[in-house]
């Protein structure tokens, strides 16, 4: 803001309104600037722009004893100028007064970033209706100015007759000295604040809203914007047929709304892809085809890797993403990959996959660079760091917490930070599972219930009759369960010399076989097991089955 | 996603494929898709479980309701599962299997429509001619 080069314009002299020499520096009298020096507050940088605004009505009202005074900012995608803060004349923001550069009294300020002063506003060319309304006799302003661009209009009016001279600019031009800077800083602020909320928010509802829960495997995620704002990491947990668990993550290069909604496209054609049944390799082309077709080729990474918990088979493949850590009790370090090019990087990539096997009570990790990069320090020796940090934890959840408290620095992170684990859960010899009674829980348990009877050495047909009347007991529970909110059944299985006794206990009611199907639920139970109790208890039912091993 | 079911509309007989695990908790909506894909004017209905991993008494359930709907309708229902099928465990187990009607491929389910289709391609307006086709097992 450049005050000397401000002088005072009439339009058209003799019609009430007066030309003013330019204005020479002039020190106003000591309590206006004392109410005026308030407007350089420091504190009053920290605050938003609707009190910054707010201030500077309330020092300038006070200092040039006026009746009225508004600050109007300038929009420069319309060009046009809109009452943002008003005192006296609040009706000019409360009705969302738009004045077009050039046009009225406002706008010629601004257009010819001069000030300008109106003794009588029934002689002037005056735009707004509002002005004449109040009955405002004069009016004052000039245009507020920061390194050379137009940021708005600062007027003031009075509803007396009365003749602003050279020193009511100059105090207006000291108050718009001190102000505007700190509009503009806040504007930016606010514009910038806001685009950081709303990226939050897109960032939010691209990534999966609660994880698919599987019995049997452990999973937990986290997602922790940059300091700065969001940027493109994401990842995903997709539930694919045949039983198995899709687990994904991914970083788009970039940072704002932007790189959200990229990942977000990215995120969806790979889940997309997934469902359909591809493998981790497969899935990762198509993705990378996808990423080829789009208008706004972004730059990212992804790894995806498909989990059967049956048997603990892990199929990973990667698109320039960096390696998955794995460990256990016994093991733990980075999946060596075969490096495969970033998605999008050349026509036709291809993406290897690699086959591994997570053994009961293993986690694999997958995370984004933001976790292990940090500036002087070696990538391997973040991944080591990490390594470090979660090699205690117990289960996925710890593992996250574990890597945040661990790894996120405390004044907050350069870069955005993805992380999921899953955790292959071990199956105990003596199992016991407290589930909910919902047909979603089934499959999952069918699933721990095969595993659990091929450690134990069971054959195919053992596996899929034992598991056939396992399923059907727990469909019982699950029919029958009654409570008001959430109910639960539990699974008890044991083996001893090669004979399985597995329990279903439920809190209904047993009911006598009701129509066909559960009477040939019932008829495979007993088809399928040697043994067969069926016991009311305090709380509801107990069936228990015994079969022996054929290989036992 | 537990199972899928892609349907393939033909002239006269609707192929529903299943894949995946039938249980409590997707049988009857399972069982009402593929009453809603097959349009009036179809003979029936050949539902191929070959690639069903898992069928439990309420996946034997939407079979059975598949069939009264059908024959309500004046279709039938031809079932294809391969003998290695663990679904015959399940039919075995609950002892259904010899109510049913099996075939051990789909070309075969097909081909036991074979007869009717090529009596409707001849008269597709006599629709009543759909309750007495020749040549397939009555279901």
């Amino acid at each position: 803001m450049t005050t000397g080069s401000q002088h005072l314009e009439t339009p058209q002299p003799g019609a009430g309104q007066v030309v003013l020499p330019p204005a020479s520096p002039y020190l106003a009298p000591a309590d206006q600037l004392r109410i005026l020096s308030g407007l350089s507050d420091p504190a009053l940088s920290e605050v938003g722009l609707d009190e910054l605004l707010d201030e500077v009505l309330v020092r300038v009202q006070q200092a040039l004893e006026v009746d009225t005074v508004a600050i109007l900012l300038y929009d420069p995608e319309t060009h046009q100028l809109v009452a943002r803060a008003a005192k006296g004349i609040e009706e000019e923001v409360e009705q969302g007064v738009r004045v077009p550069l050039g046009k009225g009294f406002a706008g010629r300020i601004a257009a010819e970033r001069v000030a300008i002063a109106i003794a009588d506003v029934d002689h002037a060319d005056i735009l707004n209706p509002i002005l004449r309304e109040k009955r405002i006799r004069s009016l004052l302003g000039l245009p507020l100015v920061v390194e050379g661009d137009l940021i708005g209009v600062l007027h003031v009016g009075s509803l007396v007759p009365r003749i602003f001279g050279e020193r009511d600019l100059a105090v207006l031009q000291v108050a718009a000295a001190r102000v505007a800077p700190g509009i503009e800083r806040a504007r930016l602020y606010s514009a910038l604040e806001r685009e950081h909320r709303l990226a939050v928010v897109l960032q939010r509802s691209l990534l999966p809203r609660e994880l698919a829960g599987v019995v049997g495997v452990g999973v937990a995620a986290r997602y922790l914007p940059a300091r700065d704002g969001v940027g493109g990491d994401w990842y995903d947990v997709i539930e694919l047929p045949h039983g198995l668990v899709g687990i994904a993550i991914g970083d788009v290069v970039g940072h704002g709304m932007r790189a959200a909604a990229l990942m977000g496209e990215v995120r969806f054609a790979l889940h997309a892809y997934a469902l359909e049944g591809h493998a981790p390799g497969r899935t990762l082309e198509l993705v990378d085809r996808y990423v080829q077709t789009m208008r706004e080729r972004p730059m990212a990474t992804a790894a995806y890797a498909v989990f059967d918990a049956e048997t603990g088979r892990l199929t990973l493949a990667t698109a320039g993403h960096l390696p998955p850590i794995i460990f256990g009790p016994t093991r733990a370090g980075a999946i060596e990959v075969e490096p495969a090019a970033p998605l999008g990087a050349f026509p036709y990539g291809n993406c290897p996959e690699h086959e591994l096997t997570l053994a009961s009570g293993e986690m694999i990790v997958m995370y984004t660079d933001g976790l292990v990069e940090r500036r002087g320090t070696a990538l391997a020796q973040g991944i080591d760091d990490l390594l470090t940090m979660v090699s205690a934890a117990g289960s996925a959840e710890q593992v996250c917490r574990s890597a945040m408290r661990g790894l996120v620095p405390p004044e907050g992170l350069d870069d955005d930070v993805a992380m999921l684990v899953l955790h292959n859960l071990p199956v105990p010899a003596q199992l016991r599972m407290h589930l909910a009674a919902d047909p979603g829980t089934l499959a999952g348990v069918r699933r721990v219930i095969r595993r659990w009877l091929r450690e134990r050495d069971a054959d195919s047909g053992d596996v899929n009759e034992i598991t056939l009347a396992v399923g059907e007991a727990c469909a019982n529970a699950v029919e029958h369960a009654y409570s008001p909110g959430p109910a639960w059944f539990e699974l008890d299985a044991t083996e001893s010399d090669g004979e399985v006794t597995i329990a279903v206990r439920d809190t209904g009611r047993w009911r006598e076989a009701r129509g066909d199907n559960r009477g040939r639920g019932l008829r495979i139970i007993d088809a399928a097991m040697s043994d067969v109790e069926l016991t009311p208890t305090s709380t509801g039912t107990e069936i228990v089955m015994r079969r022996r091993l054929r290989a036992a | 996603m537990l199972a899928d079911v892609q349907f393939d509309i033909r002239p006269h007989v609707v192929v529903a494929t299943l894949t995946g695990e039938v249980d409590l908790s997707n049988a009857t909506q399972i069982c009402d898709a593929i009453g809603e894909a097959t349009p009036n004017t179809a003979l029936g209905v050949v539902l191929d479980l070959s690639s069903v991993d898992y069928l439990d008494s309420a996946g034997i359930h939407l079979i059975y309701r598949l069939r009264e709907n059908l024959r309500a309708r004046g279709q039938k229902l031809l079932l294809v599962i391969p003998s290695d099928s663990p679904v015959q465990d399940s039919l075995r187990l609950a002892a259904v299997t010899q109510h049913l009607p099996i075939t051990p491929s789909a070309a075969e389910a097909l081909a036991a429509f074979a007869p009717a289709e090529a009596e409707a391609a001849e008269s597709p307006a006599k629709d009543s001619d759909r309750d007495t086709p020749q040549g397939e097992p009555a279901v």
